[in-house]
Protein backbone atom coordinates (compact mmCIF):
# COMPACT_ATOMS: atom_id res chain seq x y z
CA UNK A 1 0.00 0.00 0.00
CA UNK A 2 2.79 2.37 0.86
CA UNK A 3 4.59 1.20 -2.13
CA UNK A 4 1.54 2.22 -4.57
CA UNK A 5 1.43 5.57 -2.80
CA UNK A 6 4.80 6.50 -3.39
CA UNK A 7 4.97 5.08 -7.26
CA UNK A 8 1.74 7.33 -7.67
CA UNK A 9 2.93 10.48 -6.12
CA UNK A 10 6.30 10.12 -7.90
CA UNK A 11 4.38 9.41 -11.15
CA UNK A 12 1.92 12.46 -10.70
CA UNK A 13 5.00 14.96 -10.36
CA UNK A 14 6.91 13.43 -13.06
CA UNK A 15 3.26 14.45 -15.19
CA UNK A 16 2.98 17.65 -13.29
CA UNK A 17 6.73 18.38 -15.30
CA UNK A 18 5.67 16.69 -17.88
CA UNK A 19 2.55 18.87 -18.86
CA UNK A 20 4.92 21.94 -17.72
CA UNK A 21 7.58 20.84 -20.61
CA UNK A 22 5.13 20.55 -23.84
CA UNK A 23 3.47 23.87 -22.68
CA UNK A 24 6.62 25.70 -22.77
CA UNK A 25 7.66 23.54 -26.35
CA UNK A 26 5.10 24.24 -27.94
CA UNK A 27 5.39 27.60 -27.67
CA UNK A 28 9.29 27.43 -28.50
CA UNK A 29 8.49 25.28 -31.59
CA UNK A 30 5.13 27.35 -32.66
CA UNK A 31 7.24 30.52 -32.57
CA UNK A 32 10.11 29.29 -34.34
CA UNK A 33 8.15 27.20 -36.72
CA UNK A 34 6.45 30.06 -37.88
CA UNK A 35 8.93 32.59 -38.12
CA UNK A 36 10.59 30.49 -39.94
CA UNK A 37 7.40 29.97 -42.36
CA UNK A 38 6.80 33.26 -42.91
CA UNK A 39 9.40 33.61 -44.76
CA UNK A 40 8.93 32.17 -48.21
CA UNK A 41 5.75 33.84 -48.31
CA UNK A 42 7.49 36.73 -50.13
CA UNK A 43 7.91 34.77 -52.71
CA UNK A 44 4.77 36.15 -54.90
CA UNK A 45 4.69 37.46 -58.28
CA UNK A 46 5.26 41.15 -56.92
CA UNK A 47 8.51 40.15 -55.34
CA UNK A 48 11.21 41.62 -57.56
CA UNK A 49 12.64 39.35 -60.03
CA UNK A 50 15.05 38.90 -62.37
CA UNK A 51 14.10 39.59 -65.78
CA UNK A 52 16.03 36.92 -67.98
CA UNK A 53 16.22 37.55 -72.14
CA UNK A 54 12.92 35.45 -72.94
CA UNK A 55 10.71 37.21 -70.05
CA UNK A 56 8.98 40.92 -69.94
CA UNK A 57 7.37 43.29 -67.57
CA UNK A 58 5.34 45.37 -66.34
CA UNK A 59 5.76 48.03 -64.36
CA UNK A 60 2.95 50.25 -62.25
CA UNK A 61 3.63 53.98 -62.88
CA UNK A 62 0.46 55.07 -62.27
CA UNK A 63 -2.28 53.73 -59.53
CA UNK A 64 -5.57 54.83 -57.58
CA UNK A 65 -4.50 52.32 -54.98
CA UNK A 66 -1.00 53.74 -54.10
CA UNK A 67 0.24 50.55 -52.95
CA UNK A 68 0.30 49.59 -56.38
CA UNK A 69 2.26 51.55 -57.57
CA UNK A 70 6.07 50.72 -58.44
CA UNK A 71 5.17 46.84 -58.49
CA UNK A 72 7.12 44.65 -61.33
CA UNK A 73 4.97 42.36 -62.87
CA UNK A 74 7.33 39.87 -64.82
CA UNK A 75 6.23 37.26 -66.75
CA UNK A 76 6.68 34.95 -69.66
CA UNK A 77 4.53 33.70 -72.05
CA UNK A 78 1.36 35.61 -71.12
CA UNK A 79 -0.05 37.97 -68.40
CA UNK A 80 -4.02 38.69 -68.04
CA UNK A 81 -5.33 42.02 -66.60
CA UNK A 82 -8.74 42.67 -64.77
CA UNK A 83 -10.62 42.84 -62.29
CA UNK A 84 -11.42 39.53 -61.71
CA UNK A 85 -9.88 36.88 -59.15
CA UNK A 86 -8.33 34.74 -61.50
CA UNK A 87 -6.48 37.28 -63.58
CA UNK A 88 -2.53 37.25 -63.03
CA UNK A 89 -2.62 41.11 -62.50
CA UNK A 90 -6.16 42.01 -60.30
CA UNK A 91 -6.75 45.09 -60.12
CA UNK A 92 -9.57 46.50 -58.15
CA UNK A 93 -11.29 49.32 -59.83
CA UNK A 94 -14.34 49.85 -61.08
CA UNK A 95 -13.51 51.35 -64.44
CA UNK A 96 -11.41 48.19 -65.50
CA UNK A 97 -13.53 45.32 -66.82
CA UNK A 98 -13.39 42.19 -65.20
CA UNK A 99 -10.97 40.39 -67.83
CA UNK A 100 -9.81 43.33 -69.27
CA UNK A 101 -6.42 42.82 -71.34
CA UNK A 102 -4.13 40.05 -71.73
CA UNK A 103 -0.08 40.35 -73.42
CA UNK A 104 1.06 37.64 -75.15
CA UNK A 105 4.17 36.38 -76.62
CA UNK A 106 3.99 35.86 -80.37
CA UNK A 107 6.58 35.05 -82.64
CA UNK A 108 9.23 36.63 -80.22
CA UNK A 109 7.51 40.04 -80.04
CA UNK A 110 4.91 40.61 -77.25
CA UNK A 111 0.91 41.65 -78.41
CA UNK A 112 -1.20 43.18 -76.38
CA UNK A 113 -4.96 42.38 -76.90
CA UNK A 114 -7.97 44.31 -75.49
CA UNK A 115 -10.65 41.25 -73.88
CA UNK A 116 -13.66 43.08 -75.12
CA UNK A 117 -13.36 45.49 -72.13
CA UNK A 118 -15.82 48.34 -71.50
CA UNK A 119 -13.19 51.29 -70.97
CA UNK A 120 -10.86 50.46 -73.70
CA UNK A 121 -7.23 49.50 -73.21
CA UNK A 122 -4.54 52.60 -74.82
CA UNK A 123 -1.53 52.28 -75.87
CA UNK A 124 0.85 55.56 -75.46
CA UNK A 125 -2.39 57.45 -75.13
CA UNK A 126 -4.07 55.89 -78.15
CA UNK A 127 -7.41 53.37 -78.30
CA UNK A 128 -6.19 50.08 -79.51
CA UNK A 129 -8.30 47.94 -81.54
CA UNK A 130 -7.70 44.08 -81.20
CA UNK A 131 -4.31 43.21 -80.96
CA UNK A 132 -1.42 45.72 -81.35
CA UNK A 133 2.59 44.76 -80.66
CA UNK A 134 4.73 46.49 -78.00
CA UNK A 135 7.62 47.72 -78.23
CA UNK A 136 9.76 48.19 -75.06
CA UNK A 137 8.77 51.34 -73.23
CA UNK A 138 5.27 51.35 -74.22
CA UNK A 139 2.77 53.20 -72.05
CA UNK A 140 -0.36 50.92 -71.20
CA UNK A 141 -3.20 52.20 -69.52
CA UNK A 142 -5.96 50.17 -68.19
CA UNK A 143 -8.81 51.93 -66.09
CA UNK A 144 -7.09 54.43 -63.40
CA UNK A 145 -3.81 52.26 -63.54
CA UNK A 146 -0.64 52.72 -66.14
CA UNK A 147 1.91 49.92 -66.85
CA UNK A 148 5.35 50.64 -68.59
CA UNK A 149 6.18 47.87 -70.85
CA UNK A 150 9.53 46.71 -70.90
CA UNK A 151 11.87 44.12 -72.13
CA UNK B 1 8.04 22.35 -43.38
CA UNK B 2 4.54 21.97 -43.16
CA UNK B 3 4.89 18.30 -41.73
CA UNK B 4 6.40 19.52 -39.23
CA UNK B 5 3.11 21.22 -37.99
CA UNK B 6 2.60 17.98 -36.83
CA UNK B 7 4.89 17.97 -33.71
CA UNK B 8 3.26 20.93 -32.68
CA UNK B 9 -0.03 18.83 -32.26
CA UNK B 10 1.76 16.09 -30.48
CA UNK B 11 2.77 18.66 -28.06
CA UNK B 12 -0.95 19.52 -27.56
CA UNK B 13 -1.84 15.83 -26.90
CA UNK B 14 1.00 15.53 -24.72
CA UNK B 15 -0.53 18.39 -22.53
CA UNK B 16 -3.69 17.16 -22.69
CA UNK B 17 -3.02 13.40 -21.81
CA UNK B 18 -0.52 14.47 -19.23
CA UNK B 19 -3.14 16.65 -17.51
CA UNK B 20 -5.63 13.85 -17.83
CA UNK B 21 -3.18 11.41 -16.18
CA UNK B 22 -2.50 13.38 -13.39
CA UNK B 23 -6.36 14.00 -12.78
CA UNK B 24 -7.03 10.53 -12.85
CA UNK B 25 -4.07 9.53 -10.59
CA UNK B 26 -5.18 11.58 -8.48
CA UNK B 27 -8.48 9.91 -7.69
CA UNK B 28 -6.58 6.57 -8.07
CA UNK B 29 -8.89 3.76 -6.64
CA UNK B 30 -11.88 5.07 -8.10
CA UNK B 31 -11.00 6.50 -11.19
CA UNK B 32 -13.73 7.28 -13.82
CA UNK B 33 -11.92 6.47 -17.51
CA UNK B 34 -14.82 7.28 -19.27
CA UNK B 35 -12.82 10.69 -20.43
CA UNK B 36 -10.14 8.98 -22.08
CA UNK B 37 -12.02 8.04 -25.15
CA UNK B 38 -13.43 11.10 -25.68
CA UNK B 39 -9.85 12.48 -25.39
CA UNK B 40 -8.40 10.04 -27.37
CA UNK B 41 -11.39 10.89 -30.07
CA UNK B 42 -10.55 14.45 -30.10
CA UNK B 43 -6.95 14.27 -30.52
CA UNK B 44 -7.20 11.51 -33.55
CA UNK B 45 -10.03 13.67 -35.04
CA UNK B 46 -7.38 16.53 -34.72
CA UNK B 47 -4.71 15.03 -36.30
CA UNK B 48 -6.57 14.07 -38.92
CA UNK B 49 -8.36 17.56 -39.69
CA UNK B 50 -4.54 18.63 -39.63
CA UNK B 51 -3.64 15.92 -42.52
CA UNK B 52 -6.64 16.74 -44.21
CA UNK B 53 -5.35 20.83 -43.98
CA UNK B 54 -1.31 20.02 -45.05
CA UNK B 55 -2.50 18.45 -48.45
CA UNK B 56 -3.38 22.00 -48.70
CA UNK B 57 -6.92 21.91 -50.78
CA UNK B 58 -8.08 24.61 -48.86
CA UNK B 59 -6.45 26.59 -47.10
CA UNK B 60 -2.02 27.28 -47.28
CA UNK B 61 -2.40 27.82 -43.46
CA UNK B 62 -0.93 24.81 -40.85
CA UNK B 63 -0.32 26.71 -37.95
CA UNK B 64 -3.28 28.02 -36.60
CA UNK B 65 -5.13 24.83 -35.95
CA UNK B 66 -2.33 23.64 -33.77
CA UNK B 67 -2.54 26.90 -31.67
CA UNK B 68 -5.97 26.17 -31.50
CA UNK B 69 -5.66 22.60 -29.81
CA UNK B 70 -3.22 24.25 -28.02
CA UNK B 71 -5.77 26.37 -26.13
CA UNK B 72 -8.92 24.04 -25.64
CA UNK B 73 -6.08 20.89 -24.48
CA UNK B 74 -5.71 23.14 -21.86
CA UNK B 75 -9.36 24.03 -21.43
CA UNK B 76 -10.46 20.09 -21.33
CA UNK B 77 -7.57 19.74 -18.96
CA UNK B 78 -8.53 22.77 -16.47
CA UNK B 79 -12.39 21.95 -16.68
CA UNK B 80 -11.54 18.24 -15.58
CA UNK B 81 -9.92 19.52 -12.68
CA UNK B 82 -13.03 21.99 -12.15
CA UNK B 83 -15.61 20.98 -12.92
CA UNK B 84 -15.29 17.48 -13.99
CA UNK B 85 -18.90 16.63 -15.01
CA UNK B 86 -18.23 19.03 -17.94
CA UNK B 87 -14.89 17.44 -19.17
CA UNK B 88 -16.71 15.00 -21.72
CA UNK B 89 -19.56 17.70 -22.80
CA UNK B 90 -16.77 20.11 -23.92
CA UNK B 91 -14.53 17.09 -25.46
CA UNK B 92 -17.82 16.38 -27.33
CA UNK B 93 -17.96 20.28 -28.52
CA UNK B 94 -14.28 20.51 -29.39
CA UNK B 95 -15.09 17.48 -31.48
CA UNK B 96 -18.18 18.81 -33.14
CA UNK B 97 -16.28 22.10 -33.87
CA UNK B 98 -13.71 20.01 -35.62
CA UNK B 99 -16.32 18.86 -38.13
CA UNK B 100 -17.54 22.41 -38.51
CA UNK B 101 -14.52 23.53 -39.73
CA UNK B 102 -14.17 21.38 -42.18
CA UNK B 103 -17.86 21.89 -43.05
CA UNK B 104 -16.65 25.53 -43.56
CA UNK B 105 -13.58 24.90 -45.38
CA UNK B 106 -15.68 22.76 -47.74
CA UNK B 107 -18.33 25.40 -48.66
CA UNK B 108 -15.61 28.30 -48.23
CA UNK B 109 -16.41 29.38 -52.01
CA UNK B 110 -19.66 29.60 -51.58
CA UNK B 111 -19.00 32.01 -48.14
CA UNK B 112 -17.08 34.00 -50.68
CA UNK B 113 -20.19 34.26 -52.64
CA UNK B 114 -22.13 35.32 -49.76
CA UNK B 115 -20.24 38.20 -49.49
CA UNK B 116 -21.69 40.60 -52.40
CA UNK B 117 -24.82 40.36 -50.34
CA UNK B 118 -23.48 43.07 -47.83
CA UNK B 119 -26.99 44.10 -46.43
CA UNK B 120 -28.55 40.89 -46.43
CA UNK B 121 -25.41 40.26 -44.15
CA UNK B 122 -25.75 43.54 -42.28
CA UNK B 123 -29.65 42.64 -41.42
CA UNK B 124 -28.55 39.12 -40.36
CA UNK B 125 -26.61 40.65 -37.74
CA UNK B 126 -29.05 42.72 -36.63
CA UNK B 127 -31.77 40.50 -36.17
CA UNK B 128 -29.38 38.08 -34.82
CA UNK B 129 -28.54 40.02 -32.20
CA UNK B 130 -31.93 41.25 -31.73
CA UNK B 131 -33.24 37.71 -31.15
CA UNK B 132 -31.70 37.31 -27.86
CA UNK B 133 -33.04 41.16 -26.24
CA UNK B 134 -36.11 39.88 -27.94
CA UNK B 135 -36.45 36.11 -26.54
CA UNK B 136 -33.34 36.05 -24.64
CA UNK B 137 -33.23 34.45 -21.07
CA UNK B 138 -31.52 34.88 -18.30
CA UNK B 139 -28.21 32.61 -17.46
CA UNK B 140 -25.89 33.65 -15.15
CA UNK B 141 -26.82 37.47 -14.67
CA UNK B 142 -26.49 38.17 -18.29
CA UNK B 143 -30.11 38.18 -20.55
CA UNK B 144 -28.42 36.97 -23.61
CA UNK B 145 -28.67 33.59 -23.89
CA UNK B 146 -31.59 31.40 -26.50
CA UNK B 147 -33.03 28.44 -25.01
CA UNK B 148 -33.62 25.72 -28.17
CA UNK B 149 -35.27 22.63 -25.89
CA UNK B 150 -32.35 21.11 -24.75
CA UNK B 151 -29.76 23.66 -26.43
CA UNK B 152 -29.08 26.73 -25.31
CA UNK B 153 -27.31 29.05 -27.39
CA UNK B 154 -25.37 32.67 -26.80
CA UNK B 155 -26.59 34.40 -30.40
CA UNK B 156 -24.31 37.26 -30.06
CA UNK B 157 -21.19 34.73 -30.44
CA UNK B 158 -22.67 33.69 -33.94
CA UNK B 159 -23.85 37.58 -34.27
CA UNK B 160 -19.80 38.26 -33.83
CA UNK B 161 -18.87 36.16 -36.95
CA UNK B 162 -21.88 37.92 -39.22
CA UNK B 163 -20.44 41.22 -37.96
CA UNK B 164 -17.09 40.72 -39.23
CA UNK B 165 -18.38 39.36 -42.42
CA UNK B 166 -20.87 42.61 -42.74
CA UNK B 167 -18.17 45.26 -42.08
CA UNK B 168 -15.31 44.20 -44.44
CA UNK B 169 -18.10 43.83 -47.21
CA UNK B 170 -19.08 47.50 -46.41
CA UNK B 171 -16.08 48.76 -45.61
CA UNK B 172 -14.14 47.51 -48.59
CA UNK B 173 -16.79 48.99 -50.84
CA UNK B 174 -16.43 52.56 -48.89
CA UNK B 175 -13.47 52.90 -48.16
CA UNK B 176 -12.82 55.49 -50.77
CA UNK B 177 -16.08 57.52 -49.76
CA UNK B 178 -15.04 57.05 -45.86
CA UNK B 179 -11.87 58.43 -46.35
CA UNK B 180 -12.12 60.56 -48.80
CA UNK B 181 -15.22 62.68 -48.56
CA UNK B 182 -16.45 64.52 -46.19
CA UNK B 183 -16.23 68.34 -44.20
CA UNK B 184 -13.64 69.10 -41.90
CA UNK B 185 -15.23 69.16 -38.89
CA UNK B 186 -12.75 70.99 -35.92
CA UNK B 187 -9.83 68.54 -36.62
CA UNK B 188 -11.84 65.88 -37.39
CA UNK B 189 -12.84 65.15 -40.58
CA UNK B 190 -17.09 63.79 -41.18
CA UNK B 191 -18.14 62.10 -43.99
CA UNK B 192 -21.53 62.05 -44.81
CA UNK B 193 -24.67 60.37 -42.73
CA UNK B 194 -25.56 58.56 -44.85
CA UNK B 195 -22.45 56.16 -45.36
CA UNK B 196 -21.42 56.52 -41.67
CA UNK B 197 -25.09 55.42 -41.02
CA UNK B 198 -24.26 51.42 -40.65
CA UNK B 199 -21.49 51.96 -38.28
CA UNK B 200 -23.76 54.35 -36.43
CA UNK B 201 -26.29 51.05 -36.38
CA UNK B 202 -23.17 48.82 -35.21
CA UNK B 203 -22.63 51.05 -32.49
CA UNK B 204 -26.41 51.67 -31.44
CA UNK B 205 -26.33 47.77 -31.06
CA UNK B 206 -23.75 47.70 -29.00
CA UNK B 207 -25.37 49.93 -26.33
CA UNK B 208 -28.42 48.31 -26.20
CA UNK B 209 -26.58 44.97 -25.55
CA UNK B 210 -24.82 47.18 -22.67
CA UNK B 211 -27.79 47.93 -21.46
CA UNK B 212 -30.79 45.99 -22.20
CA UNK B 213 -28.87 42.56 -22.37
CA UNK B 214 -26.08 43.73 -19.18
CA UNK B 215 -23.89 41.49 -21.21
CA UNK B 216 -20.74 44.04 -21.05
CA UNK B 217 -17.99 42.06 -22.19
CA UNK B 218 -20.19 41.42 -25.96
CA UNK B 219 -20.73 45.12 -26.17
CA UNK B 220 -16.83 46.04 -25.27
CA UNK B 221 -15.98 43.50 -28.02
CA UNK B 222 -18.67 44.36 -30.49
CA UNK B 223 -17.83 48.29 -30.33
CA UNK B 224 -14.30 47.90 -30.20
CA UNK B 225 -14.18 45.40 -33.66
CA UNK B 226 -16.15 48.06 -35.03
CA UNK B 227 -14.16 50.80 -34.64
CA UNK B 228 -10.69 48.32 -35.52
CA UNK B 229 -11.86 47.05 -38.48
CA UNK B 230 -13.41 50.83 -39.36
CA UNK B 231 -9.29 52.24 -38.74
CA UNK B 232 -7.92 49.21 -40.51
CA UNK B 233 -9.99 49.63 -43.58
CA UNK B 234 -9.87 53.74 -43.51
CA UNK B 235 -6.65 54.85 -41.68
CA UNK B 236 -8.02 57.64 -40.47
CA UNK B 237 -7.66 58.62 -36.98
CA UNK B 238 -10.98 60.77 -37.04
CA UNK B 239 -13.50 58.05 -36.41
CA UNK B 240 -10.86 56.41 -34.01
CA UNK B 241 -11.65 59.70 -31.89
CA UNK B 242 -14.87 59.65 -32.36
CA UNK B 243 -15.30 56.58 -31.67
CA UNK B 244 -13.95 57.46 -28.31
CA UNK B 245 -15.91 60.52 -27.66
CA UNK B 246 -18.97 58.53 -28.07
CA UNK B 247 -17.45 55.88 -25.57
CA UNK B 248 -16.70 57.64 -22.90
CA UNK B 249 -19.95 59.72 -23.43
CA UNK B 250 -22.21 56.38 -23.13
CA UNK B 251 -19.85 55.09 -20.27
CA UNK B 252 -20.79 58.42 -18.17
CA UNK B 253 -24.24 58.30 -19.07
CA UNK B 254 -24.38 54.52 -17.91
CA UNK B 255 -22.45 55.09 -15.48
CA UNK B 256 -24.92 57.34 -14.05
CA UNK B 257 -28.03 55.72 -14.76
CA UNK B 258 -27.31 51.97 -14.24
CA UNK B 259 -26.51 50.15 -10.96
CA UNK B 260 -24.77 47.50 -12.84
CA UNK B 261 -22.40 49.50 -14.43
CA UNK B 262 -21.65 51.58 -11.74
CA UNK B 263 -20.74 48.23 -9.14
CA UNK B 264 -18.63 46.98 -12.00
CA UNK B 265 -16.58 50.38 -12.05
CA UNK B 266 -16.69 50.79 -8.06
CA UNK B 267 -15.42 47.12 -7.87
CA UNK B 268 -12.26 48.13 -10.53
CA UNK B 269 -11.38 51.19 -8.42
CA UNK B 270 -11.45 49.74 -5.16
CA UNK B 271 -12.31 45.94 -4.39
CA UNK B 272 -11.07 45.98 -0.78
CA UNK B 273 -14.07 48.29 0.02
CA UNK B 274 -16.36 45.21 -0.30
CA UNK B 275 -14.21 42.10 -0.52
CA UNK B 276 -17.05 39.55 0.96
CA UNK B 277 -19.62 40.85 -0.98
CA UNK B 278 -19.59 42.23 -4.50
CA UNK B 279 -15.80 42.40 -5.24
CA UNK B 280 -15.74 38.68 -3.96
CA UNK B 281 -15.18 37.47 -7.86
CA UNK B 282 -12.39 39.41 -8.31
CA UNK B 283 -10.63 39.73 -5.02
CA UNK B 284 -10.59 36.17 -5.23
CA UNK B 285 -9.51 35.58 -8.62
CA UNK B 286 -6.83 38.20 -7.35
CA UNK B 287 -5.29 35.78 -4.55
CA UNK B 288 -5.57 32.79 -7.00
CA UNK B 289 -2.87 34.99 -8.96
CA UNK B 290 -0.93 35.46 -6.08
CA UNK B 291 -1.41 32.16 -4.69
CA UNK B 292 -0.03 30.75 -7.85
CA UNK B 293 3.02 32.70 -8.03
CA UNK B 294 5.87 32.16 -10.89
CA UNK B 295 5.47 28.37 -10.98
CA UNK B 296 2.03 27.85 -9.64
CA UNK B 297 0.91 25.14 -6.74
CA UNK B 298 0.63 22.63 -9.32
CA UNK B 299 -2.34 21.12 -11.18
CA UNK B 300 -5.16 20.08 -8.94
CA UNK B 301 -3.23 21.29 -5.79
CA UNK B 302 -4.42 24.67 -5.58
CA UNK B 303 -7.72 26.23 -4.56
CA UNK B 304 -9.61 28.27 -7.61
CA UNK B 305 -12.65 26.75 -6.51
CA UNK B 306 -13.68 29.04 -4.23
CA UNK B 307 -13.94 31.74 -7.49
CA UNK B 308 -17.70 31.84 -8.80
CA UNK B 309 -17.83 30.74 -12.36
CA UNK B 310 -14.74 29.53 -12.27
CA UNK B 311 -15.30 27.41 -15.37
CA UNK B 312 -16.45 29.88 -17.82
CA UNK B 313 -14.85 33.59 -17.27
CA UNK B 314 -12.50 33.33 -14.38
CA UNK B 315 -10.35 30.30 -16.03
CA UNK B 316 -7.38 32.05 -16.29
CA UNK B 317 -7.22 33.08 -13.08
CA UNK B 318 -7.50 28.91 -12.33
CA UNK B 319 -4.58 28.72 -14.90
CA UNK B 320 -2.95 31.49 -12.75
CA UNK B 321 -2.83 29.49 -9.43
CA UNK B 322 -2.32 26.26 -10.59
CA UNK B 323 0.01 26.62 -13.46
CA UNK B 324 1.51 29.96 -12.44
CA UNK B 325 2.81 33.12 -14.27
CA UNK B 326 5.12 30.09 -16.46
CA UNK B 327 1.46 28.97 -17.72
CA UNK B 328 -0.33 32.33 -17.96
CA UNK B 329 2.65 34.00 -20.28
CA UNK B 330 2.79 30.77 -22.49
CA UNK B 331 -1.30 31.21 -23.17
CA UNK B 332 -0.47 34.94 -23.95
CA UNK B 333 1.90 34.23 -26.09
CA UNK B 334 0.25 31.61 -27.74
CA UNK B 335 -2.50 34.07 -28.44
CA UNK B 336 -0.23 36.78 -29.59
CA UNK B 337 1.00 33.95 -32.21
CA UNK B 338 -2.39 33.30 -33.20
CA UNK B 339 -2.72 36.87 -33.93
CA UNK B 340 0.49 37.11 -35.76
CA UNK B 341 -0.17 34.57 -38.00
CA UNK B 342 -4.16 35.89 -38.15
CA UNK B 343 -2.52 38.71 -39.40
CA UNK B 344 0.39 37.72 -42.09
CA UNK B 345 -2.78 35.60 -43.70
CA UNK B 346 -4.26 38.93 -43.79
CA UNK B 347 -1.27 40.76 -45.55
CA UNK B 348 -0.93 37.95 -47.52
CA UNK B 349 -4.42 38.65 -49.14
CA UNK B 350 -4.94 39.95 -52.72
CA UNK B 351 -8.14 41.40 -52.32
CA UNK B 352 -8.87 44.08 -49.57
CA UNK B 353 -12.16 42.33 -48.39
CA UNK B 354 -10.53 38.99 -47.81
CA UNK B 355 -7.70 41.07 -45.66
CA UNK B 356 -10.31 42.91 -44.02
CA UNK B 357 -12.39 39.69 -42.97
CA UNK B 358 -9.08 37.85 -42.32
CA UNK B 359 -7.67 40.62 -40.28
CA UNK B 360 -11.12 41.36 -38.59
CA UNK B 361 -11.03 37.54 -37.14
CA UNK B 362 -7.83 37.79 -35.66
CA UNK B 363 -8.64 41.17 -34.01
CA UNK B 364 -11.73 39.27 -32.40
CA UNK B 365 -9.92 36.43 -31.16
CA UNK B 366 -7.32 38.89 -29.45
CA UNK B 367 -9.08 41.86 -28.17
CA UNK B 368 -11.42 38.73 -26.44
CA UNK B 369 -8.63 37.01 -25.15
CA UNK B 370 -7.16 40.57 -24.00
CA UNK B 371 -10.41 42.01 -22.70
CA UNK B 372 -11.29 38.55 -20.37
CA UNK B 373 -7.94 38.28 -19.15
CA UNK B 374 -7.41 42.28 -18.20
CA UNK B 375 -10.82 41.97 -16.16
CA UNK B 376 -9.75 38.58 -14.50
CA UNK B 377 -6.72 40.53 -13.43
CA UNK B 378 -8.43 43.91 -12.35
CA UNK B 379 -6.94 45.85 -15.44
CA UNK B 380 -9.69 46.84 -16.71
CA UNK B 381 -13.24 46.61 -15.31
CA UNK B 382 -14.53 43.66 -15.23
CA UNK B 383 -16.33 42.40 -18.42
CA UNK B 384 -17.74 39.00 -18.16
CA UNK B 385 -16.85 37.07 -21.56
CA UNK B 386 -15.04 33.76 -22.48
CA UNK B 387 -11.79 33.13 -22.35
CA UNK B 388 -11.69 32.09 -26.53
CA UNK B 389 -11.17 27.97 -27.15
CA UNK B 390 -10.39 27.76 -23.33
CA UNK B 391 -13.47 28.53 -21.25
CA UNK B 392 -16.22 26.02 -21.60
CA UNK B 393 -19.18 26.87 -23.61
CA UNK B 394 -20.23 25.47 -26.85
CA UNK B 395 -21.68 28.49 -28.40
CA UNK B 396 -18.18 30.06 -28.00
CA UNK B 397 -16.47 26.74 -29.37
CA UNK B 398 -18.62 26.22 -32.09
CA UNK B 399 -18.72 30.09 -33.53
CA UNK B 400 -15.11 30.02 -32.65
CA UNK B 401 -14.12 27.08 -35.08
CA UNK B 402 -16.24 28.66 -37.76
CA UNK B 403 -14.40 32.34 -37.24
CA UNK B 404 -11.21 29.79 -37.64
CA UNK B 405 -12.54 28.11 -40.69
CA UNK B 406 -13.37 31.65 -42.66
CA UNK B 407 -9.71 32.56 -41.66
CA UNK B 408 -8.26 29.69 -42.94
CA UNK B 409 -10.05 29.68 -46.04
CA UNK B 410 -8.46 33.21 -46.55
CA UNK B 411 -4.86 31.86 -46.36
CA UNK B 412 -5.80 30.19 -49.73
CA UNK B 413 -4.06 31.50 -52.28
CA UNK B 414 -6.23 31.77 -55.58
Amino acid sequence: MQVTAVVIKALSVVLQYGMLFFLLFFVYRAARLMTAAARPVVEDIYAETEITAAEAVLTVLEAADESMIGRRFAFGDSISIGRGDANDIVINDGYVSHRHARVELWNNLYVIEDLGSVNKTYVNGQEIAGRQYLQSGDIISIGTVTFQFGR
Amino acid sequence: MRNKSLILLGADAGILLCGLAILLLRQYPAADYSVLPWALGAIGAAFGVQCFLIKGKYTDDVWLLPIVMFFASIGVVMLGRLKPVLCIPQLRWLIIGLVVLLAVLQFSRKIRELMQYQYILGILTLLVLCLSLLFGTEIGGSKNWLVLGPFQVQPSEFGRILLVLFLAAYLSDHKDILRESGRRFFLLRLPPLRFIAPLLCIWGMAILMFVVQRDLGSALLFFCLAVFMTYMATGSKSYVFIALAFFCLGAFISYQLFGHVRVRFDIWLDPWADPAGQAYQVVQSLFAFAAGGTWGTGLAHGHPGLIPEVHTDFIFSAIGEELGLIGCTAIMLAYTLFFYRGISIALACRRELYMLIAAGISVSFYLQAFIIIAGVTKFLPLTGITLPFISYGGSSMVSGFIMLGILLSMAKKE
